[in-house]
């Protein structure tokens, strides 16, 4: 027995390898900004996530249309350490040319970039705490990263401290994204669309045309009867865990505090309707309950490119997954833009710069920060990914006007309008996390153990205004 | 007559101290400590005396959360019986048995992360498990069977009895492999069946593997985080069903950021797993006095 056991052991561990090859799943979840690989990225979730695009890149081109903005008073020998999340190594490139650029329009200056990425918060939460937070660090807007730091003292006000030719650079909706206290704690850095991808052989085979696609999120759920009666399919329509309250104030015009911001408010009778709108969907069986309720933009997004399903609400950059993983649905893919909510508006989906409240070199980060969220980085980056400026500068180069090949790139010459009209209406929400968390459990409550939708808002309502007492 | 102090063993154990000090002791004293803080890893902790301790009391979650880690304390007589079984069966001179030992211990060397996802993908609402059901004719529909409150605990613990089994099967071969062949004989002698002879034989034998792997079955049962994380996408699973004490730590201290108040759930926790522990050794040491 005993001349066995290597033979055995090399077998045991053969197989080992033979099967957690293929289950390991190293893409970045919903949260996740860019995927190394480049084949997922999570428009849907609040990122602006990029994935590398097939367009020739050149991002260390001496040529462009657009000027780097350049900050007066920076500090002689400064050395200011750079943050970026999940975009290394696809973007290695452009992020070197850039601090080369960078360091070359500021002598002296140095410039110490990591990139960060799966524990990514738990690191620049922990980096507070423990003194070593970097100078500039490339932060979520959607995902509330800004606002929660801004909020706990730890990142410059940028409205009190930057210059105003550098904040006339963007556009005015996404300085004034997150703001807290009226004042501006992220330099706006690049942004994502939302649009509806459509799998057009199902969607016509339930009798429906793609042109015509809701215009209003009220109208999905005669949508989905119909596709569920006509293909047997089911929608594949996700809820913003994370951030229900978000969800509600967009597609339901819910005002989820008052006026005073004393009090919440989601109880309302939109609330209400709103949550009602799913929990009859969830009632007629018209979901898939699991896209519907998960944390991972993956799990609804798989299903989608699987052509499981008629829509999805995505990112354009996301078209690259269905083409890497399903070629024949890529044939039969037409795009919508995204039914609006009540409220009229959609959520701005970017990512943001921000600069460290005690930073010993203030200038220094803040130009960094504008440098690379201006509109010559910006376009150099666009150009390898398809995600959009945040400068309207940016968007005179004829790169943003010409007709595009590819769907994929189809809502490019849509972009700066999208952009322009995109508008944070939520309020500054006090133990945001926690009481996300209890109309989380609210809305559950309503979808899966029939406690009636004003029952269970109420509630946590109740449970909410206890909790900032 | 006094005696000499001597430093040399001290010496010896310094540099083990030193590492235990760091990474156990210290780490579980800072828990304590900021179990009676108001802590959110970003800014300095705040005391509140024991103000989490008296959430934790009125925390319908928390309880939610033990009563699901007691509840999947199941798996622990189940893998204690199967892996028994398994080893039995295993525990003879056939051709190609060692492959076969190979084979059903390669769950026990894969990561829980990747078994979790290959289980998703059999319990999704394309996934195998309906494809089989619906092509057999049992159902009509495909079954949400991971958002369904009723089914995400049980497919949880039938994941970690999968995986365990083949783990806990090589320690109870081991000590079938010990039992003296003799005693088998006596008990053929003396007229056993089959099953008779591992029922008086076997089982007494193997007592000292069975109180070995109730223990560490039975901890890691009450530890239980990856299978619940990968299955129900990092949520718990709807109306918390799925939601285990460790799951819960979890997300009060990384997804809410409400350390302070984690760190009281990891307190709460390690009183738990101690005085299940005391009682499991003495219960099972009890009977084999007996």
């Amino acid at each position: 027995m005993r001349n066995r056991t290597f033979p055995t052991l090399a077998l045991v561990f053969v197989l080992a390898l033979v099967a957690c090859t293929p289950n390991v799943d190293t893409s970045p979840s919903a949260s996740d900004p860019v995927e190394p690989s480049g084949s997922e990225v999570a428009a849907n979730s609040p990122d602006a996530s990029a994935a590398p695009s097939d367009a020739p890149a050149a991002p260390c081109a001496a040529e462009s249309s657009q000027e780097d903005p350049i900050m007066e008073g920076v500090e002689e020998g400064a050395e200011i350490s750079f943050w970026t999340y999940f975009l290394s190594p696809t973007f290695d490139e452009f992020i070197l040319c850039t601090i080369a650029r960078f360091e070359e329009a500021y002598p002296g200056v140095t410039v110490n970039w990591e990139d960060h990425q799966a524990t990514y918060l738990d690191d620049y939460r922990n980096s507070i705490n423990s003194d070593t937070q970097p100078d500039v660090a490339n932060l979520s807007n959607n995902e509330g990263w800004v606002r929660e730091f801004a909020q706990a003292g730890a990142l410059l006000n940028l409205t009190d401290n930057a210059p105003q030719e550098i904040i006339d650079q963007y556009f005015p909706n996404l300085f004034a994204d997150n703001l807290v206290d009226d004042d501006s704690f992220q330099f706006p850095w690049y942004q994502s669309i939302a649009v509806e991808l459509i799998n057009t052989r199902i969607y016509e085979d339930a009798g429906l045309d793609p042109a015509e696609f809701p215009t209003a999120i009220d109208e999905l759920p005669a949508l989905c009867q119909t596709i569920k009666d006509e293909t047997g399919t089911l929608c594949d329509i996700r809820l913003t865990v994370t951030d229900y309250l978000s969800q509600m104030t967009y597609e339901g015009g819910v005002d989820v505090m008052n006026e005073d911001q004393t009090e919440f408010t989601f109880d309302s009778p939109e609330a209400v309707e709103w949550l009602q709108m799913y929990v009859d969907m969830v009632a007629a069986g018209t979901v898939d309950t699991d896209a519907l309720t998960t944390a991972l933009d993956r799990v609804a997004l798989l299903i989608f490119s699987a052509g499981q399903a008629a829509f999805y609400q995505t990112g354009p950059q996301l078209i690259r997954v269905v083409k890497d993983n399903n070629p024949d649905l890529y044939e039969n893919l037409a795009l919508a833009p995204l039914p609006l909510g009540k409220s009229g508006v959609t959520q701005p989906t970017s990512m943001a710069i921000s600069v460290k409240a005690d930073t010993e070199f203030p200038n220094a980060s803040m130009a960094l920060a504008a440098f690379f969220t201006g509109p010559r980085a910006m376009l150099d980056f666009a150009k390898i990914v398809p995600v959009y400026p945040s400068t309207p500068a940016a968007f005179d180069d004829p790169f943003f006007s010409e007709e595009p090949e590819l769907i994929e790139d189809s809502a490019r010459p849509l972009a700066r309008e999208i952009i322009e009209n995109q508008q944070n209406i939520l309020p500054p929400i006090p133990e945001k996390a926690d009481v996300n968390d209890i109309v989380r459990q609210a809305v559950e409550a309503a979808l899966f153990a029939d406690v009636p939708a004003q029952e269970a808002l109420s509630d946590a309502v109740e449970q909410a205004n206890a909790l900032i007492r | 007559m006094t005696r000499r102090f001597a430093f040399t063993p001290y010496l010896f154990l310094a540099p083990a101290l030193a590492l235990v000090a760091t990474f156990v002791l210290y780490p579980i004293l800072a828990v304590v400590f900021y179990s009676f803080t108001d802590f959110d890893i970003i800014t300095s902790p705040e005391w509140v005396g024991i103000d989490n301790y008296q959430r934790l009391i009125g925390d319908p979650t928390f309880w939610k959360a033990l009563t699901n880690s007691a509840v999947y304390l199941v798996v622990t007589p189940t893998v204690i019986v199967l892996s028994i079984m398994l080893a039995i069966v295993v525990n003879r001179r056939l051709r190609g048995i060692s492959l076969f030992r190979a084979l059903y211990f390669v769950p026990a060397v894969s990561g829980s992360i990747a078994i979790g996802i290959s289980w998703r993908w059999i319990f999704e609402r394309n996934g195998m498990l309906n494809s089989a059901l619906i092509s057999t004719g049992v159902i009509s529909e495909p079954v949400q069977w991971l958002t369904d409150p009723d089914y995400v605990l049980p497919i949880a613990m039938l994941l970690t009895v999968w995986a365990g089994v083949g783990y806990y099967a090589v320690i109870f071969l081991a000590g079938l492999q010990n039992i003296p062949e003799e005693l088998y004989d006596a008990a053929r002698i003396d007229g056993c069946n089959r099953f008779q002879k591992h029922w008086h034989v076997s089982l007494p034998g193997l007592r000292p593997q069975i109180v070995f792997v109730a223990v560490i079955s039975s901890l890691a049962a009450l530890k239980v985080f990856d299978e619940i994380y990968v299955l129900t996408n990092h949520t718990g699973g709807v109306l918390e069903s799925g939601t285990t004490i460790v799951f819960y730590l979890w997300r009060q201290a990384f997804v809410l950021s409400n350390a302070g108040y984690a760190s009281a759930i990891a307190i709460a926790l390690l009183l738990a797993t101690l005085v299940f522990s005391i009682g499991l050794v003495r219960v099972l040491e009890r009977g084999e006095a007996t």
